[in-house]
């Protein structure tokens, strides 16, 4: 049986015709994670905002996951992805503790991470997603992904949507880029702190998303 | 006929026993070690990597619902000695799938012998070069053969070597001391 096609404008000129359906799975919740690390400490914080176009649909949603101790993961993009790959990654952490009698190490996780990602290669995981720790000498790091498992580790890293905003400032500030007369030195608790709130209200002041 | 090999570079095994049952056994736990290390960038625990062999030892009991059910248990003892972060450790598994840690353990045709010896010449304080000369010893002792370079694999497990398989020249090595 087929669909009646018309153009409101054109009532007359109504025919039968198969009418093509679009529905696409996914949606941008928005959000953006942050996450800077140093020689014993790692820090990320995310917004709390989740909307949908230009609508809000809550101002209080928590886009920090905490793993294991000593892991935690910062998720922005699909909600209803974020909330499937959270519950999956914590089976299998479980899984992972049951059958080795350990619990999952930063870099072990962020490992499987990847893996998992990959295995939806042909109908992702639209998350823009960052994990941090403490690997296994106590250094800080951050691991940064694309929705398909490509993980990179690196000192600071910006993600979701103000991410194009707020990497350059990172890069500039943490990563001390294309600065004369600094002295290399690594960045302190204190100071990656105050950064991080700075880059969130410089998020805010231009996307609408975060 | 090799006994004696490498499941991954922290892992080692020798098999007693059928030995094309122990190929098949082995490549589980050669594959299980590299899933480990492409799913979670580590080595796998020694343990762990016993767990999965075992876990295909104990297949023959299963009912045939997925189909793939095995006409008989695999007719292989095998020795995993590997390195973790919990230290060197030394398992043994039968055709059950029954595994247990051990300090000392012989397996074959000439194990009860060699247990017994194993007993008495065992202590946890010896060293390297003190254990490979007691295993050679009590394997000349059991051996229907007499023992050469020829006819024994010798194979050690260290923290900085990992899994070594000794030369021709090395087994020779020990085996004059031993004469």
């Amino acid at each position: 049986m087929m669909a009646s096609v018309a153009n409101p404008s054109f009532p007359d000129y109504s025919t039968q015709a198969p009418k093509q359906h679009m529905f696409s799975p996914y949606a941008d919740n928005g959000g953006s994670v942050v996450a800077i690390g140093g020689d014993d400490f790692v820090i990320i914080g995310a917004d709390t905002r989740l909307s949908t176009g230009f609508s809000i649909y809550t101002r209080e949603q928590n886009k920090l996951f905490q793993l294991t101790e000593k892991t935690v993961l910062g998720c922005a993009g699909c909600w209803c992805d974020t909330l499937t790959l959270t519950r999956i990654l914590q089976a299998r952490l479980q899984m992972y503790v049951q059958e080795h009698n350990k619990t999952m190490s930063t870099t072990a996780a962020a490992q499987m991470l990847s893996t998992m990602l990959y295995y939806k290669r042909f109908f992702p995981y639209y998350i823009s997603n960052i994990l941090v720790g403490l690997d296994a000498d106590g250094k800080g790091c951050v691991y940064s992904y694309d929705p398909i498992g490509h993980c990179e580790r690196a000192t600071y890293r910006a993600g979701g949507s103000a991410g194009a905003l707020l990497q350059p400032l990172l890069d500039n500030q943490i990563g001390l880029k294309n600065m004369l007369n600094v002295k290399n030195k690594t960045i302190s608790l204190e100071r990656a702190l105050a950064v991080l709130k700075d880059v969130f209200i410089s998020a805010a002041e231009r996307d609408i998303y975060t | 006929i090799e006994k004696i090999v490498e499941v991954d570079k922290h892992i080692g095994c020798a098999v007693s026993g059928l030995m094309a049952d122990s190929r098949t056994m082995i490549d589980r736990a050669r594959v299980e070690c590299q899933n480990h290390w492409f799913v979670y960038n580590e080595s796998m625990g020694v343990e762990s990597c016993a767990q999965a062999v075992s876990n295909l030892a104990i297949q023959f009991g299963d009912s045939d619902d997925d189909g793939a059910a095995m006409s008989r248990p695999f007719g292989v003892a095998i020795l995993f000695a590997g390195i973790d972060e919990k230290g060197p450790q030394l398992y043994h598994m039968d055709p059950s799938g029954t595994f247990v840690e051990f300090d000392a353990k012989a397996i074959g045709s000439g194990s009860e012998g060699a247990q017994q010896s194993l007993q008495e010449m065992y202590h946890r304080s010896m060293t390297l070069s003190e254990a490979t000369t007691a295993a050679l010893t009590i394997l000349k002792q059991v051996m229907e053969e007499k023992l050469n370079s020829s006819n024994v694999e010798v194979m050690t497990m260290t923290p900085d070597k990992l899994f070594h398989m000794f030369t021709k020249e090395q087994v020779e090595e020990v085996i004059t001391t031993i004469t």
